[in-house]
């Protein structure tokens, strides 16, 4: 059959001039100054903490913000990946409240198989299982009972930590190696080890998320589960898939802590509002508005350079705190609004 | 076309024969056929609730078969699943767009079925790109940039995408549900040379809609629906729009707008000099007591807000109303509810109905004291009542339990009508009553307003539909641009003439002549 038929004159070039574009003029400024001002106000704060404190822009110091941000980093990563796959509305989306303390309990896994003296490998096992584990039943609330994932991986969390403080008796379990000193020494160029793992874990990450077919099918599900089913994609496994995913995000990251803090102490779940703040401050830094993994990245470090930089100035740290909820209200609601217009 | 099929077996690439399908009680199809002949476009029209809706999710694999054969190129299928038709060469341009709204093009086109950078599991955004532009500028002649995203297309944009990505696939059935539906005119002008180019290279249409002019212009056949069989198969050319009307409704189509003679009363609500500042300016008119008052006028013209000032949603700068001969001035909805104003909204689904609740409380929502006895809800009289009113205005339902989402779109609407009937309103404010609804239940509201008038109530309807305006109501007012410019006598004008009013265009041969 031939294909080149020369088609009718109707469909000429005005055809391909946008017609009615959905988005207003006002709309696009917003969205550009949003993303803009983001990147601005990221180069801003690194150039006025340098200028402010000369230790700040060295490469020991911003190797330490990176080896300090390592676990949240990792945290925020699992936690972008449910957001993407579940969709970004706050409420009725993708959430996985239970990560924080799915980590302090992976942490306790792994401090608690060393105690009964085996050795680093059962204990990565363990503990990478019990964070899969508890993926799995987020997975299974959300995808086979149909729970919203806010309230089903709320309640996951609460059980976790009650796990936690069965499994430690609410005290610090310690725990040396060579594995842990290792991870929590320095490496090539005197940065740390945490720093580089940081940066290959969100290599990997993005790899799979921003440049697979995979990736793309869990932003598909997220946006428009509709259009995602009309494509042929198994919706329901990409979502279980996405829990799993941060689950294991969470048993790693119970292992980077117990490196850091040479073993399994309490107050993990201090850690869920900065990972809630940094997934979801992720998505100013993307051309869509949308999460990614390495605008999570950016927001780590956005988040760490401002502690760190605090605390080079003297600043109370408890300020830290105050910032990371007005971040948080501007670029919720910022996004909020842009939607709502195109919407 | 004469082409001779592959093994020469059959020349219809679908044939459906004695389809049934029950739904619980409900008998969706009752032995429906459906036989399409290859590389030919052929319509299926049928009423809301006709079947035709249950006939290709039962092609998608969607629903299965109580009874009757579906063969796809002469094969009997069984056990049709959606992956399975899509195998087949099945696909399905659906009304509403899916399409991912922060995707590429690129990306939309292709999510499901991605290509890989060689060796890699990597996708190839660049032979996504490439692949999207050849296809999009073979087909359409056009092109979307690259970094373009699925929200920013226009609509018609939009559905090319979805198109295409049909396309994709080499279909050998494509079936358009109701495409035109969010088109304005010169996109659906476009979307038709583009069927035709399609049947052109082979490809089966099967176009669902409801605009019998696009049937007439578009089809080589077509098949009738009504109550879950084929009533008729016609080849397009020898027949026309009004008889495949009259197929469709059992009726003919002249009595779409029932004439009944009603004496006007007194005045029931009286507008003069009404002004809303960038709104409407110094609106006059009167509705009687069995008057029915058509309102109408382009987006912008100001009679959307008129309607809105009328049941208190928003204020008026200055004008008096008289509701039922005392002045009024209505804060809220509740004002003009009180003084005995009912609104059926244009938003039917969003303002008019409450799709989650029973018919029973639907109806009986705006005027539930009326159902209480010592503050408690009387079941009985609420049963009676709503009884008395299902089988009044002939609302098909399984029952006065049945919740509205079951209803059909011109069933919901007289559900949001008898609603106000049961709270004995006498001003009806009617927002495009028949918008999303199907001829037939089109010609049951008529009657219903005809109703209304013929008991005492005073009826404003505002209506883009201008061959309904000038056949069920008395008077029309005209709008443009926030006045009223012309007042006409409704059995003494037609629709052009209307028309020409509310776009302005004699306005314009005025300035000029």
């Amino acid at each position: 059959m031939s294909v080149d038929v020369s088609f009718t004159p109707t469909l000429g070039a005005e055809n391909a001039a946008p017609q009615s574009r959905r988005r207003s003029w006002g709309g696009q400024a917003a969205a550009i100054a949003l993303r803009g001002g983001s990147f601005v106000a990221f180069a801003a704060i690194l150039l006025y903490f340098s200028l402010a404190a000369p230790f700040f822009f060295t490469l020991g110091n911003i190797g330490n913000v990176l080896g300090q941000s390592a676990i949240l980093g990792v945290l925020a990563i699992g936690l972008t990946v449910v957001i993407i796959a579940g969709g970004s509305n706050v409420v009725t989306g993708g959430i996985d409240l239970s990560v924080a303390a799915n980590m302090g309990f992976s942490a306790a896994v792994y401090a608690s198989v060393i105690q009964l003296g085996y050795g680093d490998g059962p204990a990565v096992l363990a503990s990478l299982s019990t964070g899969a584990l508890i993926g799995a039943v987020n997975a299974f609330a959300v995808v086979v009972v149909g729970v919203v994932p806010l309230l089903a991986t709320l309640a996951v969390m609460n059980v976790v930590a009650g796990l936690e403080l069965v499994l430690t008796q609410n005290t610090v379990v310690p725990a040396t190696t060579d594995f842990l000193s290792f991870l929590s020494a320095a490496g090539p160029f005197g940065l740390p080890v945490l720093a580089y793992g940081l940066l290959a874990f969100t290599a990997v990450a993005t790899a799979v998320v921003q440049f697979t077919p995979t990736g793309l099918r869990l932003y598909a599900t997220g946006e428009f589960p509709d259009a995602a089913r009309a494509a042929g994609l198994p919706v329901r496994r990409l979502i279980a898939g996405s829990f799993l995913a941060s689950g294991v995000c969470a048993g790693l990251a119970g292992i980077l802590s117990v490196s850091y803090l040479s073993g399994s102490t309490t107050g993990a779940g201090d850690m869920l509002l900065p990972v809630v703040v940094t997934a979801l401050l992720g998505t100013v830094f993307s051309r869509r508005l949308v999460p990614t993994i390495t605008g999570t990245l950016l927001s780590a470090l956005l988040v760490g350079f401002l502690v760190n930089g605090f605390q080079l100035m003297n600043i109370s740290s408890t300020l830290v705190n105050g910032v990371q909820g007005l971040l948080i209200i501007l670029v919720v609601s910022a996004t909020t609004l842009l939607r709502r217009q195109e919407a | 076309m004469s082409q001779p099929s592959p093994q020469g077996a059959t020349a219809l690439a679908l044939n459906i024969r004695g389809a049934v399908k029950h739904f619980g009680g409900a008998r969706a199809l009752s032995g429906a056929s459906l036989a399409v002949r290859r590389g030919t476009v052929h319509g299926l029209v049928g009423q809301n609730g006709a079947g035709k809706s249950t006939l290709i999710k039962l092609l998608a694999g969607l629903h299965t078969l109580d009874e009757g054969v579906i063969e796809i190129e002469g094969q009997a299928q069984d056990t049709l699943t959606p992956h399975l038709a899509e195998e087949l060469g099945i696909h399905f341009i659906h009304q509403d767009r899916l399409l991912v709204p922060t995707f590429t093009v690129g990306e939309a086109l292709f999510l499901g079925r991605e290509p890989r950078i060689a060796g890699t599991p990597f996708l190839d955004r660049r032979a996504m790109q490439r692949q999207a532009a050849a296809i999009l500028d073979r087909y359409f002649g056009i092109r979307l940039p690259n970094s373009a995203l699925i929200a920013d297309l226009s609509t018609a944009e939009k559905q090319i995408v979805q198109i295409t990505r049909a396309l994709l696939h080499s279909p050998k059935i494509l079936v358009f549900d109701e495409p035109t539906a969010a088109l304005v005119r010169r996109e659906a002008d476009i979307l038709f040379s583009l069927i035709r180019r399609l049947k052109e290279e082979g490809i089966t249409i099967i176009y669902i809609s409801h605009y019998l002019g696009e049937i007439e212009a578009l089809c080589d056949t077509v098949t009738i629906l009504r109550n879950g069989i084929d009533v008729a198969t016609l080849a397009v050319r020898d027949t026309s729009a009004a008889a495949i009307a009259s197929l469709m409704i059992e009726r003919d189509i002249e009595e779409m707008f029932p004439k009944r003679t009603v004496a006007i009363g007194d005045p029931v609500l009286s507008v003069s000099r009404l002004s809303s500042p960038g709104k409407y300016h110094d609106i006059s008119f009167t509705v009687r007591r069995g008057e029915v008052l058509g309102v109408t006028g382009l987006l912008g013209s100001g009679a959307k807000e008129l309607l809105r000032t009328l049941f208190g949603l928003e204020p008026a700068l200055s004008g008096e109303i008289l509701a039922g001969g005392k002045a009024v001035r209505f804060k809220r909805p509740s004002d003009a509810v009180r003084d005995h104003l009912a609104l059926v909204p244009e938003d039917r689904r969003g303002n008019g109905v409450a799709l989650d609740l029973s018919v029973t409380e639907n109806t009986t929502l705006a005027g539930l004291k009326r159902f209480t006895r010592l503050g408690f809800l009387d079941p009985a009289r609420e049963r009676a009542e709503v009884d008395g009113l299902i089988e009044r205005l002939q609302v098909k339902t399984s029952g006065r339990d049945a919740l509205l989402r079951a209803l059909s779109g011109g069933n919901q609407q007289k559900v949001a009508i008898a609603k106000w009937l049961s709270r004995q309103s006498e001003i009806y404010l009617l927002d495009e009553p028949t918008v999303g609804v199907d001829v037939g239940s089109k010609v049951e509201i008529y009657k219903l307003i005809g109703e209304l008038a013929e008991r005492g109530a005073g009826v404003l309807v505002l209506s883009s539909d201008l061959a309904e305006l000038v056949g069920i109501t008395d008077r029309i007012l005209v709008l443009f641009r926030g006045r009223v410019v012309k007042e006409f006598v409704s059995s003494d004008t037609s629709p052009d003439a209307v028309l020409a009013e509310a776009t302005g265009s004699l306005e314009g041969r005025r300035h000029v002549g």
